[in-house]
């Protein structure tokens, strides 16, 4: 019986399709659901799922935001649902998959395709994307400048006539 | 029990098939005071069509062309009825949805919109609809921020609706609902989410172009900011969006996400005369989750 963790980043429109194909991949185990505070009732809809933690934060998953309920517990796998194919945009998740103790970690898409991904392919990533984080900080304070003094100009004309 | 007349208004754009599954379970429902208006958007695949002849009760009104969501705010002005249902083409509520939204906001005067449970369609016969006693309702009272809706599937007070403003015309497509969520609090009214009260939505692949998704998104994001939020959490969050074009145009490789935030500096004007800060504790408890909007890129 293996112990499998869903970190649920994406739509339960999504978890819909992504949790039969997952119970197909992994047919003995014990399915457990991350979910932010809102997800909680939705997720009890699912007669499959064993358990369900409390991501107790308001914003995104991500690895300085953890879970203290999740300390001491360790899966044989996590899996983080990417609402795309390629699960760009999802660097966060993944590195916070990483805080929790696991055998292996996946990634389940938005077409249901279910891929291993090694932690040291995400610690490599992440070095990529300190890389892309001081690139993309140096356009921004070129940028933002220009863009405040932009929006300076603008506000008035955008706040509402008074009547 | 009320039984208060419900406006369904469905918007329809070239899915003549799906319009037709959504237009034959709505007939499945257990609410039977309803007036549905389905809004298209200049189909050509026979949507039309297929909605005079096989659905006599339906108000269909024709666009001449794709104006996106500003054609839901033509058959919003056009309801009749106290309480408003948003469909997609490609979804539907579940047969007893309506009935339990018409409960629910009739003993909640300050419920402003019932956010469906939004699930997928190919799920349907697995999806156990939880039946709650009246006095637990199953909505999660202690959260500790508040939320938007799925334009997939909700429920609108309509005169409150009338109150705030329609959806965001100018966006054309995506975030719409988060605006109005934003007027909606600031208004003094709820959005709430009740576990048996759901909505399937088939998310057709069709007619989804790769771009449409980041580029409305986040260009969006930036026009929901600038239209609703404070000034200072508005330079904060602007520059947090401004960062964020970059980063991720480099980590996906991509230039829509440079295109998205350039239109929304260049067509700003959109927004003229628009602006109206919401109160700064909205913005504050209201869960906007900025990054998602980078994560639709193929």
């Amino acid at each position: 019986m293996q112990d499998i963790l869903i970190i649920r980043s994406a739509s339960f429109q999504q978890l819909d399709k992504n949790l039969p194909e997952i119970i197909r991949r992994f047919p003995n185990c014990r399915v457990s659901l991350l979910t932010h505070e809102h997800g909680v009732e939705p997720a009890k809809k699912y007669k499959e799922l064993d358990q369900i933690y409390v991501y107790p934060h308001k914003s995104s998953f991500h690895p300085g935001r953890r879970v203290p309920e999740l300390n001491g517990k360790t899966f044989d796998l996590v899996i983080v649902l990417v609402a795309n194919v390629s699960g760009a945009g999802f660097l966060n998740v993944l590195r916070f998959a990483l805080t929790i103790r696991a055998g292996r970690y996946y990634i389940c898409n938005l077409v249901s395709n279910i891929r291993e991904v090694r932690p040291a392919t995400i610690r490599k990533k992440h070095v990529l994307n300190i890389c892309h984080t001081v690139a993309a900080g140096c356009a921004t304070l070129i940028t933002a400048p220009m863009a405040a003094l932009f929006l300076l100009v603008q506000w008035k004309r955008l706040s509402r006539k008074k009547t | 029990m009320s039984n208060a007349l419900v406006s369904i208004v469905i918007l329809c754009w070239n899915r003549k098939d799906d319009v037709r599954e959504s237009l034959s379970r709505i007939r499945e429902s257990t609410y039977k005071n309803l007036e549905i208006i389905a809004v298209d958007n200049g189909s050509t695949d026979g949507t039309q069509e297929m909605i005079e002849s096989e659905f006599p009760e339906v108000r269909l009104l024709r666009m001449s062309s794709n104006i996106g969501i500003a054609a839901y705010n033509v058959g919003f002005a056009q309801a009749r009825g106290k309480y408003i249902v948003i469909l997609d083409d490609d979804s539907f509520p579940e047969k007893h949805a309506i009935e339990r939204m018409v409960q629910r906001f009739e003993a909640d005067p300050k419920l402003g919109v019932v956010a469906f449970d939004v699930r997928n369609y190919y799920s349907i016969d697995d999806i156990k609809i939880i039946d709650e006693a009246p006095e637990n309702d199953g909505a999660s009272p202690n959260e500790s921020y508040i939320m938007s809706f799925n334009g997939a599937g909700a429920g609108v007070r309509a005169d409150v609706f009338r109150r705030v403003g329609y959806y965001p015309e100018e966006f054309f497509l995506y975030n719409n609902e988060l605006d109005t969520a934003l007027r909606v609090w600031d208004a003094g009214y709820t959005i709430r989410s009740f576990p048996d009260i759901v909505g399937y939505h088939k998310h057709s692949p069709i007619n989804r172009n790769s771009w449409r998704a980041p580029f409305f998104y986040t260009r969006n994001a930036f026009w929901v900011v600038w239209k609703n939020y404070p000034i200072r959490p508005a330079f904060r969050v602007t520059l947090e969006l401004i960062f964020r074009c970059f980063y991720h145009s480099l980590e996906q490789r991509t230039w829509i996400y440079l295109k998205a935030m350039w239109s929304a500096f260049a067509r700003i004007g959109q927004l003229m005369g628009k602006r109206k800060p919401v109160h700064p504790d909205i913005v504050r408890r209201l869960r906007v989750p900025v990054n998602i909007n980078f994560t639709f890129y193929r």
